[in-house]
């Protein structure tokens, strides 16, 4: 029924259906390069160094020759990995924790959940990033890790304050009076209560994860292996010099119009499935966005 | 729960948090830090001289040993010297943190003021033309990254491939003039990428007062719609305002700005920490994961205050 | 429209607040200023903790030292600094005498009696070697005379009294020193002219404690005003001795150096400026903007990015006529030598017990020298302009031998592919594992070698990469013996190839810096000849000797001498050098009104 409403309202907006078709024309892409066929040739250098816009290479080439319209493909797929696995990484720890400080709502799982939430975001984001990096030596995954691990608190605030919300709603009370077990009501009254919550927080730690690995690819700490936007927009401060622009504008405008387009839709799922949500009833400690805080830590 | 009891509880917490932060930033950027003994050991070393420093730096100790040797320094608030550069590391916050402030201060302040006011139009002309400019725009804001806007301004405003306006990078405060003009490209940037957010955030807050039956009543007995933001609003909103604001003091003041600091080249915090972190400073990191939990605390202390002098509801 | 209204307002209030600052004040600014750069940060300015290039250049501005290089000689000649002339070598190659100037005195300190500096003299010199083998110090230059000092290794045994006399290193009056060395070491005097070796009064030393390095009182030509992460900003010493500069002896070529104006600052006394700011400057492009500006630092390193923008051509290089009206180019050939290195450790391409597989796998390091395309790295990454040559000997040092057999540095594709065909099929090919710092720059060069390697038929999927967060992350685990192919650059400390090609001898494997762990007796026995022999044809044919050993066993690919470009505003007068003179080039220094 939610849903419903969701799609009818979507229907009828042409900015958010604009922002949709562009998302899976994005995710397209991303599926295109995750199956090899497109964006294959991301690292195959050829002799035209700074080449421009021709039939051969769309967007010019960089540097080094590399084609920079394949690697603007690559890094979609890049972006849609980053994205996936840390918005899903983070959900589900977020709901897991969440809905269990909320369950147990002013009992000691709740204080120590309270406690781990308010230790982790204690530690500026790009110092804890960067300190887990190196603490993994540079592993691949410690990027996924280290954002998955900073972003689900925000998500387990909301998910908490709804689980305390719904815990005193009657049909959980009628299911405890019939004796359902707590994790049987967690899971099954819950939980399913809580998933526009989660589906609107996906999206928006999607969006941080996929600025933020802008940031670290920047900072050294991002991708190792393969292209990413932000390490197009790394390698091209040199190439905006040179007067060469397109690496730079490929990569970044790439970036804003997927960050755009995700952030028109949660906006929109805002609007349609949680109207309270826009209510500032409770701010909380948390940054805005997970990844970009307002002020540059 | 009396008062009395509220403030122990409030500073059981706090400390329960230091602890924490402490505990896991030790863990995470001083027993797991890059190994600086190799580094220290110079071109050509011999064994026995990595062990030899190795052992002055403490690695060969074990982990709760470490740790509770970092709490001793926690509590008189000596770390030492750096390991890099051989400064006190006392003296080195003192001359980093002031610079972080200055840099981030102008754009935090104006950030805010700016958003507050755009907020404020875009509430009242709810679902008008404003609004959705406004909208427009803080999207817009939200959705380019920092480091695009920081390229992209340095490149306009401070190079001689745009208009030179400002130096290009460095950091001089010696006269306002000066500060000004360091500071101008910086603060633009924050600016910049801040107020989408916050202008978001204080449109949300408005909404929701000028819905109130309180302000509809202050309308009703013939105040001015900038007197009732001013003397109604405002007030009122003072709450979820002053938390935003307060959260972020411990950001701005111990996590200074990497990115900022690194690309234009300005001795803050934030660099030298960054700088701690890639080579494996233990004094450094030490002090600064002491002091950002610290100010956190003291936040999360005066935040609990604030809500009972600023809401009535909660006091008694 | 009230909205409007409150608006236009907020923007006008933004923009006042904004736009009042862009008039950068002259303030009170000191008469003539040196605005240098430097693309990395310095260790620390205590002269024991000076190991890179950036620290070098600060600490023999701060400090003295008794040697330094002449400022426009190439080849590199030396040439006293506190010394009063050179030094008196003993027949047996052992003893050295030397004597400092009189009446040099070290800058003002509240430490000193009165706060006055006191004149330097030779326990100044025996102190602050000394000071290297104590292990409180942390010295990361004590190699330099590791085992080469006699009674050293005691003192240092003894714990390290400062009291205590050093056999080999006495001061025999106050201005003459007397170090007897426990076997011939004739770069000996080349390692007085490093930032290492420079002379620290004790008395400051030991008040300052660990702090010495953020506050350093030495007899230099400069002093410290302030140093922070970005940036270090010097003034002139009043007190520094008063010396002239003979341009004709610091080597000026009236045709190499012709269009510099340097004849103005012949006859002048040291230093020119009164003020020298050095920026660090890690980004190159920040770098560029920097110095396009105008108004900010006045010498930058040309990014090879841009070469293309900038040269009108590569050889000889010379800049488009729009830069050239504003800007002098300095082109120098970095002093040192990078090598893709083999560490023989590993049994997957190092060595094995079993002759045959040994054999094979040197077959296998020489297929790859052979799949490896110098050129196209040199184009990409150094912008066309570096020197490659076979072997690690470079062209900068004496010895190079400019006819070598260049077949070791020559691409070879078929011969690679033929090698690998004769080691068998594709699945009996070890995995390759090429380690590199995480940047966009090293990134480039994994894949550009993983091209190049596949393209000879070595498997796509057999070619595998390790990254470290940070170089010195690498450093460490190549210390460890873990690393199998990786980047290995080395900045000679001196102008003999003794310096490199120490890299490969035995006792110093890794951890020490022989990071390949080559074992070669018939190597070290010749090295071990040669290190104790005076320059002479005899040494340079050992030399070239050794080096050809290198090449034979396929030990790296070898080498290459990055060849940068820098620019300095038309208003300087100097020749910047990063390498061996390094920081000594910045008494020579002046800033004139643009010309």
């Amino acid at each position: 029924m939610m849903w419903q409403r969701w799609w009818e309202r979507v229907r009828q907006d042409p900015v958010t259906l604009a922002a949709l078709v562009l998302i899976m024309l994005f995710f397209g892409v991303a599926c295109g390069s995750w199956l090899g066929l497109i964006g294959g040739g991301w690292s195959d250098t050829s002799s035209l160094l700074r080449g421009g816009f021709s039939a051969e290479h769309w967007f010019g080439t960089n540097a080094i020759g590399q084609d920079i319209f394949q690697r603007a493909v690559f890094g979609t797929g890049v972006a849609f990995q980053v994205g996936v696995s840390v918005a899903l990484g983070a959900t589900l720890l977020g709901a897991v924790f969440g809905s269990l400080a909320g369950y147990f709502h002013q009992r000691a799982g709740d204080g120590l959940i309270g406690w781990l939430m308010g230790v982790i975001e204690s530690i500026p984001f790009y110092l804890l990033v960067a300190a887990l990096a190196f603490a993994m030596q540079g592993h691949n995954l410690a990027m996924y890790l280290a954002m998955t691990l900073a972003f689900w608190t925000t998500t387990a605030r909301l998910v908490r304050a709804e689980t305390i919300r719904l815990r005193q709603m009657p049909f959980v009370e009628a299911a405890r009076t019939l004796g359902v077990g707590q994790s049987a009501i967690l899971s099954r009254h819950i939980l399913p209560n809580t998933s526009h919550l989660l589906l609107i927080q996906f999206t928006i730690t999607f969006v941080g994860a996929v600025k933020a690995e802008v940031v670290l690819s920047f900072l050294g700490l991002g991708i190792q292996d393969g292209v990413s936007w932000g390490l197009m927009i790394a390698e091209s401060t040199s190439d905006l010099l040179a007067g060469h622009f397109s690496n730079f504008l490929v990569a970044s405008i790439s970036l804003f119009l997927l960050v755009m387009a995700l952030n028109l839709l949660a906006d929109a799922m805002q609007d349609a499935l949680d109207p309270r949500f826009s209510h500032p009833a409770d701010p909380g400690p948390a940054e805005p966005s997970p990844a970009e805080p307002s002020h540059g830590t | 729960m009396n008062t009395s009891g509220l403030v122990r509880h409030g500073l059981l917490q706090a400390v329960a948090l230091v602890l924490g932060v402490t505990f896991l930033g030790f863990l995470l950027m001083v027993y797991f830090a890059p190994d600086l003994s190799y580094q220290l050991a110079g071109k050509n070393p011999t064994a026995e001289q990595i062990q030899q420093i190795r052992q002055q730096l403490g690695y060969d100790q074990p982990l709760p040993v470490r740790y509770l040797q970092y709490l001793q320094e926690l509590a008189t608030f000596d770390f030492g010297y750096s390991d890099s550069s051989g400064e006190r590391v006392t003296a080195l916050l003192a001359r980093t943190l002031p610079v972080s402030a200055a840099l981030l201060l102008p754009g935090f302040i104006l950030g805010h003021i700016l958003a507050m006011g755009l907020g404020a139009v875009a509430a009242y002309g709810r679902g008008r033309w404003t609004d959705r400019l406004i909208a427009v725009v803080s999207g817009t804001g939200m959705s380019i990254s920092f480091i695009v806007v920081m390229i992209a301004f340095q490149l306009v405003f401070a190079s001689s491939y745009g208009l030179n306006w400002f130096p290009a990078r460095g950091w001089q405060w010696a006269t306002p003039a000066q500060y000004l003009s360091h500071v101008a490209v910086p603060t633009l940037t924050i600016l910049f990428v801040s107020s989408g957010y916050n202008t978001r955030f204080y449109r949300a807050v408005f909404v929701e007062q000028i819905g109130q039956d309180y302000v509809k009543a202050a309308r009703a007995f013939g105040y001015s719609r900038t007197r009732t933001f001013f003397r109604v609003i405002l007030p009122n909103s003072l709450l979820p305002v002053l938390t935003r604001v307060l959260y972020s003091v411990p950001a701005i003041l111990v996590g200074g700005s990497l990115l900022l600091e690194s690309y234009f080249g300005i001795p803050g915090v934030g660099k030298s920490t960054f700088d701690a972190i890639t080579s494996g400073d233990q004094p450094v990191l030490k002090a600064v994961i002491a002091l950002s939990s610290l100010a956190l605390a003291v936040v999360m202390l005066s935040v609990d205050r604030l809500y009972r002098v600023v809401d009535p509801r909660l006091r008694g | 429209m009230p909205q409007l209204v409150f608006l236009t307002v907020f923007f006008a209030a933004l923009l006042a607040l904004g736009g009042c600052s862009s008039e950068p004040e002259p303030g009170p600014e000191p008469q003539k200023t040196y605005r240098h750069s430097m693309d990395g940060t310095p260790t620390g300015l205590d002269p024991a903790h000076a190991s890179n290039v950036y620290a070098g250049f600060l600490v023999v501005n701060l400090f003295d030292t008794l040697y330094r290089y002449r400022y426009l000689a190439r080849p590199y000649e030396i040439t006293e600094n506190l010394a009063a002339g050179p030094p008196v070598v003993s027949a047996d190659g052992l003893t050295y005498t030397i004597t400092l100037k009189q009446g040099v005195r070290f800058q003002h300190d509240p430490a000193f009696d009165q706060g006055v500096g006191r004149e330097v003299s030779a326990e100044d010199l025996v102190y602050s070697l000394k000071r290297h083998f104590d292990p409180e110090v942390r010295s990361r230059g004590s190699w330099l005379w590791r085992d080469r000092i006699q009674g050293m290794a005691e003192w240092q045994a003894q714990g390290s009294d400062y009291d205590q006399p050093v056999t080999g290193l006495r001061a025999l009056d106050r201005y003459t020193v007397e170090v007897r060395l426990t076997r011939p070491f004739p770069q000996f005097v080349y390692t007085l002219t490093t930032a290492h070796s420079a002379l620290v009064p004790r008395e400051v030393v030991e008040a300052r404690g660990r702090e010495f390095g953020t506050a350093p009182v030495g007899s230099g030509p400069f002093r410290l005003i302030s140093m922070d992460t970005t940036r270090a900003e010097l003034e002139r010493n009043p007190e520094y001795r008063r010396e002239k500069i003979d341009l004709a002896a610091e080597g000026f070529d009236p045709l190499r150096h012709a269009g510099l104006g340097l004849e103005s600052v012949d006859g002048r006394e040291m230093p020119l400026v009164d003020r020298a700011v050095v920026d660090f400057v890690v980004d190159g492009a920040s770098g560029w903007v920097s110095f396009t500006a105008g108004n900010e630092i006045q010498y930058v390193r040309l990014p090879p990015d841009l070469f293309d923008q900038a040269l009108a051509s590569r050889s000889p290089p010379r800049l488009k006529p729009d830069l050239e009206q504003q800007y002098h180019l300095h082109v120098t050939p970095e002093f040192g030598v990078t090598q893709i290195v083999f560490n023989l450790d590993d049994p997957g391409i190092g060595y094995q017990p079993d002759p045959e597989a040994n054999l094979r796998n040197r077959d296998l390091r020489c297929a790859l020298r052979k799949a490896f395309d110098w050129d196209q790295r040199n184009q990409v990454f150094y912008g066309g302009i570096a020197q490659i040559y076979p072997g690690v000997i470079p062209p900068a040092v004496p010895e190079f031998d400019p006819d070598a057999d260049r077949s070791s540095v020559t691409h070879d594709p078929e011969g690679a592919r033929q090698i690998l065909q004769r080691l068998g099929s594709a699945e009996n090919l070890p995995v390759l594992e090429y380690t590199y710092n995480s940047g966009v720059a090293q990134q480039r060069g994994f894949e550009q070698f993983r091209g190049q390697m596949s393209a000879v038929g070595y498997p796509d999927d057999k070619i595998t990469r390790r990254v470290f967060a940070t170089f010195p992350d690498v450093s460490r685990a190549a210390s460890n013996r873990e690393l199998q192919i990786w980047v290995y650059g080395w900045t000679m400390d001196y102008p003999d190839a003794e310096n490199v090609l120490a890299l490969f001898y035995g006792p110093n494997r890794a951890p020490g810096n022989n990071v390949t762990n080559y074992a070669n007796p018939e190597y070290d026995r010749l090295f071990e000849q040669a290190a104790a022999m005076q320059p002479s044809p005899e040494r340079t044919a050992i030399y070239r000797q050794l080096n050809q050993m290198l090449i034979d066993d396929c030990v790296s690919i070898a080498g290459v001498t990055r060849v940068r470009a820098y620019l300095t505003h038309r208003d300087v007068i100097g020749v910047p050098d990063r390498e061996l003179v390094g920081g000594y080039f910045l008494r020579f220094v002046d800033v004139v009104e643009t010309p």
